[in-house]
This record gives C-alpha cells, structure tokens and sequence, in this order.
C-alpha cells in the first residue's frame, strides 16, 4: 500500500521526468528493433531474432535507471569526496598544515586589519550630504607664503554676501570650554563656535530638537548649545528631556536645544590641524571629539578684519566648478585688498573638502595597504612553493589516479579543494589574529585621522576578504596544478624513487621561481621600512632646541567670567596675571620640583604670528613675513634649557606698568638684523613698541621636520592670553608622573573651577608629534619582517629538498674524497644564486615603488645608497645562513648509507 | 557470439563514443555498429553501458541530441560531439597514449 505522500512524490517524479522516459523509451526501442533486424539479416527467424536481441540488451529496466543516474549532475556528490580526501591529506601532513595556514593566517590576518582602516578611514562614504561638492576657503598671504590661513569674521561676511558660485557659505570656530558639571571635578571639553548655515549645509539633522537658526547667530541671542550624541549619554544618560535643560561652560549658562549625532565633527578637526594656526582643541593630541556646537554669532564689531579666528567652509552651486569658485574669491580678495588696508597681500585658497580631510592620511595608508598586498603575495608564493614541494611526494599518487582513470578536471578541482581548505583555515586564523590586532592597531595610530574609532571588522571588510581568499585559493591550487599536470606518467610509474627525474628539476625550478619573488618581495618591503626607519632616526637626531627630559606640561583655559579680558586695559589684567603668578608659586613650592614655567603655549604648540616692523625700517616690513610670538614667563628658558645668546632674559620688573620689553631668536636676528645689532632696537606690533633686550636660541615649535621659524619671546605679565589658554611647564627630578596629581591638586587650590588638561611628560608630547612618522614605520618594519622570514623559510626549504635531491651525487662526490666543505659551498652557492636574483629583482621593485614612499621620508631620499645597500645586504645574509643549515645537513649524512639507499 | 572477451577497460567507452561521433552525427545503434566495425568486432559495446554513457556525455556538454528521421522514415535520436566533446576527446586520446606506454614499458620490464 502506498501512502499518499509517496504517491505524491512519484507523481512528481513522473510528471518532470515523463519526456525523458519517453524519450529513453523510444530510443531503446529503437535499438533493440535494429539489433532484431540485423539478428534477421544473419538467418535466424523472426521469434528467435527478438528473444536473442532481448537478451542481448539485457534488462531495460536497470539501463534507463543508470542512464537516469548519468543524466543527473554530479557535482555535489564529487565535491564532497574531494573535500573529505582533501581533509585526509591535509590531516596526514600535520607538519605542512601547520605551516601553510600559519602563513595564510599571518598574510590574511595583516591584510584584514590593515584593509579595515583603510576601508574605515578613506572608502567609506563621507557622513555628510554631497561632500565633494564642499569647498574649504582658506585665506592665503602672499608676504609669509601661507595658502592655509583662516579667515577674519568681516571676510566672511562679504565672502557670504558677494559669491555666486557658493551657493552657500558657513563658517566654524574650533573653542575649548571648562564645563562644570553638577557633581565631579571641572572638564575641559573641545567645542564648535558654528554659524547657522553649517550644520544644514552639511546635511547634519538632529536626533532630538533643532539646529541653529539665523536668529541664534544674533547677537545677545540667549545663549544655547547643541550636545553630540556620546555627550547626551554620558551627561544625561540619553534623557529625551534634555531639551531645555542647562549646562555651563565657561560659566555662562546655555541651554541645550538639540543633540546631533556625534559624526556632525566629521572633518572639523582635519580642517583645524591643516591650518597655518588658530588650531585651537587640534594641537591638543588625541582627545579632540567635539562635544558641544554653540553659535558662533560673527560680529565684526568684536573680531575686526585683523583677527583671523574662523574657518570657511562653501557648497558649490550647482554647476560650478572648484576652478571657478577659486577665481571668483580670487576676485572677492582682491577687492578687499583695495579697500581694505588689513588685507595687503590676502588672497584665497579654495580646496575640496575631501582633500582637507584625507589627504594628510590617504599616502600613508595607502603605503600600508601597498605593503600589506605584497606580504599577502609572498605568503602566497611560500604556500604555492610548499604545496609543489609536496606534489613531489604525491606524484606517485597522482599517476596513479590518472591511471584509475581520474580525468584532469576532477585532478585541478582536487587541488583546488585542497587550497580553498588551507585558505579556509588561513583566513579564519587571519580573521582572528586581525580582530586581536585590530584594537592595538587602532591605539597605536595617530592623533588625527578621520573616524579612526569606526574602523571594525564588518561585513565590508569581511566580504573583500572572502573575495582575495577565493584569489589566494586559486593562486595556490592552480599553480601545483599545472605543475601535477606535467607529470611524465610513464618515468613517475617506473621510477623506484622520486630522485633525480627531469619532473624532479623541472619542479625545483619553480620553486626556485617562487622562492626568488619572495625574496624580491622581501627585499622591496625591507628597502621601504628601511627608508622609514631611517627617517625616523633623522627625525629623533634633531635638537628641538628645547629640553624635555624632567619636563611635564599642564594646560588651562581661563573663562573670560572670572578672569576678565577687557582690551581696553590690555595688557593689565590683574586677574590672569594673578592667577598665573599665584600657579607658578605654588608649584615652585611642590617637592622635587626645580622650575616652573607659564607659556601661552608649549613648545611644540605653533601658537600663532603676526605681522610687525621694526621701528625706523617700517618701509621693509611691507613684504615680511608674519613672526610667531611666543608669550613666557621668566622661568620658561631655565625650564626648557633654551639658551641665552646675548643680552638678557626677563626679570620680575618686566611686568604690565613697566616698559614693554622682547626677546627674539637667533633665527629673526638672522632674518631681520642682518649686519645689525637688535639690542636695544624696538620691534612693533598690537599697537605697542617693544625694546629687544636679549637673544635666545632656536626652538622647532613647528615640529621636528621644520625648520624652526623667525619668532619673538615677549613676558606673559606684558602680553596675557587673549583667549585664556595658558599652558604650565615644571621641569622636575625622579617620577614625573607623581607630580601631575600634585600640579591638579595646585591649581583645584586656585579655583576649583577649571579643568586641568593635556597634562604629560613633554617627552610624550614630542613622541606624539612623530606619531605618524612612528605608526607608518613601525608597521612597513612589521611587514618586511614578516616577508623576510618568509622568505627564509623558503630558501631553507627549496634547499632542504635540493639536498635530498643531491644527496646520492653529494654522496658519491664525498665518497670520491670530496671535502664536507666543498659540499657545503656548493649547496651555499645555490641558495646565494636564488638570493642574488631575488636581490636584483628586488632592489629593481623597490628603485620603482619607493618614490610612492617619498611624501613620507624626512632627511633620506627615496633612493637613498645607503638604505639600498645595507638592506639587501641583510636579506643577502639571512639567505646565506638559511641555505647553511641544509647544507651542513648534506654533509652530515653517512655518504655510503645515502649511496645505498639510492 | 563469443565477443565477450572484447570487454572495455573502464573509462575508455566515452572516449570511443567520442571517437565515432567525430566524423558525423549518429544515433545510439550507429555508434554500436561503428565501433565494433572500427574494432574489426573484437570490441562489442554493451547496451546496457552506452546509453549510460551517452548521458553522461551530454551532461557533461560534449556531445548533444536531436531527434530527427532516419532515412527508413524512422523518429531516432542522433547524437552530435560539441567543440568542447573535441578538445576532451584529445586530451584523452593524449592520456592513452601515455597510459598504454606507461603500461607497455611495466610489461616490458617485467618481461625477463
């Protein structure tokens, strides 16, 4: 009895397959009514000819089932048996497995994370609404050849109310405020002085409230604030009802409107760190997510044309090219400069917005991905070499196959299988290693690359690697593959052994093959990290011209609300200038402490310029460049050990009554005093004249790959902080970490108001500012080594086979007399030939890829002699020594017992 | 009668049917006859295989059916080698060659 579902299924069954039977049908009648005709045509009778020709053809019924089988496509049912030799063979060679997937591992591992910045940081799409179609307008100054300057706040407003070609114009201010929270100590935290055009023109919608509006921008507009999104969970734990709500920053009170989603920074800090100055919260390091947008209220009342404190950012209109919109502000500027006595020498400088953001970081990590590929490359071929090695072994096995009648595809789709399972596990491993590495990556990386924090192993990342592991299977199979293919079936089945065939040399070439690309490989990536690593040196062998060792900084923002900056009383603001006095004091009077500095910025803060003239030569100044101004107090140059070259340097007396006095460096007097003595001769700027009363030396404050530029040193008594900043220089003995509680503890004593911040060793700040000098190199440095030693392995084991190979002539050659040191030289000589063409490939490879290295070298050119000598010699050395040991192997043996194993 | 000892080597059948198709399209018989007339009938194909055979070929796309009219007038299914059926075709002849001197120098060899 058939149950209804088996009736059902072979209804199906039938209902699908009812043509084809038909079909089978026929035809095998068919040839059964040939067989009977031709039975006829022998004589037998026409019964007799139909019985024989049944039995003849035998059971219909079992041909149609097998013809039904053959029809059926197969490719499962062999795959799954490929895939379970597959797993048997690999299992079989533990040593091989390990090895190989390892590698795979490595070279995936390295690829993934690399690729998930790169992916992260540059491929990405931009948060923001079209932007390439957003411009950054910088302000450039022909006198001091800068093209990044930001813009005056009137500029702005002409730059909004005459272009055509931007059919919009926002502009923003990077700020660092003192948020005193309700319970714990005081937060310095880095905000967006944004006009209300901004957050719009970049497509940036709130989460909760609004944005700006144009009455927000007015002002004495009530003051209200934006919150990012991190912000709104950490201060307020994501209540909904934080609109209307108050924080205080810098003391004032402002209420909160809206939360935007943290991305609404994106690009801001880039923009900051690109400028010629006014970097604001870009020059503190790491710690720079905004946090807070207020409205940035441009009032040209306030901020006159003089003062360049904001950043210009348009949207094309549509139609209009970058070019157009470049020679349209060129236009605009250069009216400005007719009418206006403060813009001499100003033009404007349009650039993408993308160019702003990835540009600094785009060369470096293309590098790393540029290296990273080709370590992938070397993997590859160190697998391939491994896997051809070991169809030596399995050549027999292969014949034999053939023999049994496997077909050449099922042999490639066997190979195949076995690659795309040691792929399989390389890249889980890889996957694994790269999710490990990928958080220290992160750490390790720079201050200042865009949404480094969003870099993660997703399934972007995941999906590019899956289609180069299919790459790297195929890579690995098929080159064994082919080699299998051109087995001599007839020499493998004779031979006793696998000595000697022309298969045997014809296999030990292509292994030499890859051995050699990985040796290019390695030489390539070794010449790179070479150079980097030089340039780093170069880097660190630079004199700052300011002494870190024993020195720890701390920073601090004066609000304006109990630190009031009138500029009708400037420079005499009693309030800082206590403040600062009463800090110095305090700290002086902390153990192990044995100077004390106040700075308006540290050393290695560019701070900011300005233009000035020497008194009696104001016709030259016209076509001077700006000159930094530095603001210290007295004990800024013991702190620091900048020396003191002539004159003197400031005392107690040099205070806001007293007459203004300056220092300048060794560079202005180079610059600006050339044949003449600056002692005693008057420099002018900010409307006051300052007597030169000392020189002092040189410091790189641009950083270490700067030269350290023309600037003048006035007393902080003389010349307070405009803004409030104010940075503390201690230079102290033993632990310098013990001291920053006690600095915090000083300045909470002060005013338990402000927040303390940046506070490190100055040492630290100074390896910060080589951050990305220091990421590239180490990493390039990582995947050379890792080539390297791929490398190695490779020769020892090309090497390793050839003395195997060798072995019944090396034995033969000894047992003639031959010496082990002969023995040992000819098989040096063959892995220093490998060696020698994987060097020339190389070094060719690297005079090629290293002027892609260029934008990142300092002091070393991309074609340095020294580094192209030096690294090869090296990877030269380590194949020598990785074809010795084989070779002290080849003699080892007992000649005889080799001579009959033969 | 006594063909039975023309017994195929496996894996050389779809290799034969291959061989006759090369000239012209045939239906299943026509194979049968042209091979054991190529063989001066020391090989004889099994019906019970060749069928068998032939569908495995067209799965595997070297060979393709038609139905068409024999010129007695009779409906049967005419089978044609493909382009890529040509190319697998020599590739095989090439491994037979291999196979069978592999095969001969063992024989030889052992032959004192």
């Amino acid at each position: 009895m058939d149950s209804p579902r088996e009736i059902w299924s072979r209804l199906r069954l039938w209902l699908r397959s009812n043509e084809m039977e038909r079909d089978m049908d026929e035809e095998m009648r068919f040839h059964i009514e040939k067989l009977i005709e031709r039975n006829v045509r022998e004589g037998m009778s026409p019964a007799e000819a139909r019985r024989t020709a049944l039995v003849r053809f035998g059971g219909v019924e079992r041909f149609k089932e097998e013809s039904r089988r053959e029809s059926r496509p197969r490719l499962l049912e062999e795959l799954l048996q490929d895939l379970r030799y597959g797993i048997r063979a690999l299992r079989r060679n533990p040593g091989f497995t390990l090895v190989a997937v390892l590698t795979l591992g490595l070279g995936i591992g390295a690829n993934a994370a690399i690729f998930s910045v790169v992916d992260g940081v540059l491929l990405r799409p931009v948060p923001l609404e079209n932007a390439d179609r957003l411009m950054v307008v910088w302000e450039t100054d022909r006198n001091t050849g800068t093209t990044r300057e930001p813009a005056s706040v009137p500029d702005f407003l002409d730059f909004r109310g005459l272009s055509r070609r931007f059919e919009q114009v926002a502009a923003f201010q990077g700020l660092e405020l003192n948020l005193v929270p309700l319970e714990g100590e005081p937060r310095r935290l880095a905000a967006l002085a944004v006009s209300h055009e901004l957050l719009p023109m970049a497509g940036i919608r709130p989460l909760l409230g609004r944005t700006f509006l144009p009455a927000d921008d007015e002002t004495g507009a009530p003051g209200v604030a934006l919150i990012g999104e991190s912000f709104w969970q950490k201060q307020f734990a994501s209540d909904p009802g934080v609109l209307g709500r108050a924080i205080r920053l810098d003391d004032l009170p402002y209420t909160v409107i809206g939360v935007v989603p943290d991305s609404a920074d994106f690009g801001t800090l880039q923009i900051l760190s690109a400028a010629d100055y006014s970097r604001a919260f870009a020059d503190r390091g790491r710690a720079a997510r905004v946090e807070v947008w207020v409205p940035l209220r441009p009032d040209p009342e306030t901020l006159p044309r003089a003062t360049h404190p904001i950043f210009v950012l348009g949207r094309l209109a549509p139609g209009a090219t970058p070019e157009q919109a470049q020679q349209e502000m060129t236009a605009v500027m250069a009216d400005l400069e007719k009418t206006y006595p403060e813009n001499t020498a100003r033009g404007a400088f349009i650039e993408p917005f993308p160019e702003v953001v990835f540009g600094p970081v785009r060369p470096a990590l293309l590098v790393l991905l540029g290296a990273v590929a080709l370590v992938l490359l070397a993997a590859c071929a160190n697998i391939a070499s491994l896997l051809v090695a070991r169809g030596a072994v399995r050549q027999r096995e292969v014949a034999v196959r053939t023999v049994l009648g496997a077909g050449w595809r099922r042999l490639l789709r066997q190979f195949l299988v076995e690659s795309a399972l040691l792929t399989a596990a390389g890249v889980a491993l890889g996957l694994v290693l790269a999710s490990l590495t990928l958080d220290l990556l992160v750490a390790m990386a720079p201050g200042g690359i865009p949404r480094l924090s969003e870099v993660g192993l997703d399934g972007r990342v995941l999906s590019v690697m899956l289609a180069v592991s299919v790459l790297v299977a195929l890579t690995v199979g098929l080159i064994p593959a082919f080699q299998a293919r051109k087995t001599d079936l007839q020499a493998t089945l004779k031979e006793e052994s696998g000595h000697g065939s022309t298969t045997d040399r014809q296999r030990s070439r292509l292994r030499s093959v890859l051995v050699v690309a990985e040796l290019a490989l390695a030489v390539v990536l070794s010449v790179g990290a070479g150079l980097l690593l030089k340039s780093f040196w170069r880097l660190q062998q630079i004199d700052p011209g300011f002494r870190t060792e024993g020195v720890v900084k701390a920073e601090v923002q004066l609000p304006a609300s109990r630190y009031p900056r009138s500029f009708a009383t400037w420079p005499d603001w009693p309030e800082q200038q206590g403040f600062n006095d009463r800090l110095v004091e305090r700290v002086r009077a902390l153990p192990g402490v044995e100077s004390v500095a106040m700075a308006g910025n540290h050393p290695l803060d560019a701070g900011f310029t300005n233009s000035f003239s020497i008194v009696g030569r104001e016709d030259e100044a016209r076509d001077w460049p700006e000159i930094a101004i530095r603001r210290v107090s007295a004990g800024y140059f013991p702190t620091l050990g900048v020396q003191l070259v002539r004159g003197r340097l400031f005392q107690d007396g040099d205070g806001a009554k007293a007459p203004p006095v300056l220092l300048i460096n060794k560079e202005a007097a180079r610059r600006f005093f050339q044949g003449r003595d600056p002692l005693g001769q008057k420099i002018s700027y900010w409307r006051t004249e300052w007597t030169i009363v000392g020189i002092v030396s040189n410091e790189r404050f641009l950083g270490l790959g700067e030269a350290p530029p023309a600037a003048v040193y006035s007393p902080l008594a003389q010349a307070p902080s405009m803004n409030g900043s104010g940075c503390l220089l201690v230079r102290g003995r033993g632990d310098l970490a013990a001291l920053i509680p006690e600095i915090r503890g000083a300045v909470r004593e002060l005013d338990p108001g402000l927040a303390v911040f940046g506070e490190e060793p100055l040492a630290t700040t100074l390896a910060e500012s080589m951050g990305q000098q220091r990421f590239t190199m180490l990493l390039l440095a990582a995947f050379a080594g890792l080539a390297l030693v791929l490398a190695v392995v490779g020769v020892y084991g090309v090497l390793s086979f050839v003395v195997v190979q060798r072995a019944p002539e090396m034995g033969i050659r000894m047992a003639l007399g031959a010496t082990q040191r002969y023995v040992v030289r000819q098989v040096v000589w063959q892995g220093a030939r490998l060696a020698l063409v994987g060097l020339a490939l190389g070094l060719a490879g690297a005079f090629v890829l290293t002027r892609f290295l260029s934008g990142l070298l300092f002091g070393v050119g991309a074609t340095d002699p020294v580094t192209f000598l030096a690294v090869p010699g090296l990877v030269l050395l380590a194949a020598l020594l990785a074809s010795w040991v084989p070779a002290q192997r080849a003699t080892a043996a007992d000649p005889m017992s080799i001579l009959r194993a033969s | 009668m006594s063909k039975e000892s023309g017994d195929l080597i496996p894996g050389t059948l779809d290799m034969l049917v291959l061989k006759a198709l090369q000239l012209e399209p045939m239906h299943g018989w026509g194979i049968t006859e042209r091979i054991e007339q190529w063989s001066k009938n020391v090989l004889s194909i099994n019906q019970g295989s060749l069928y068998p055979s032939l569908y495995r070929l067209q799965r595997q796309g070297w060979i393709t059916s038609e139905w068409q009219v024999t010129e007695n007038g009779r409906r049967a299914r005419y089978y044609q080698i493909t382009r890529a059926g040509k190319k697998q075709l020599t590739e095989e002849q090439r491994n037979w060659k291999r196979l069978s001197q592999a095969v001969d120098g063992i024989l030889e060899m052992t032959a004192p």
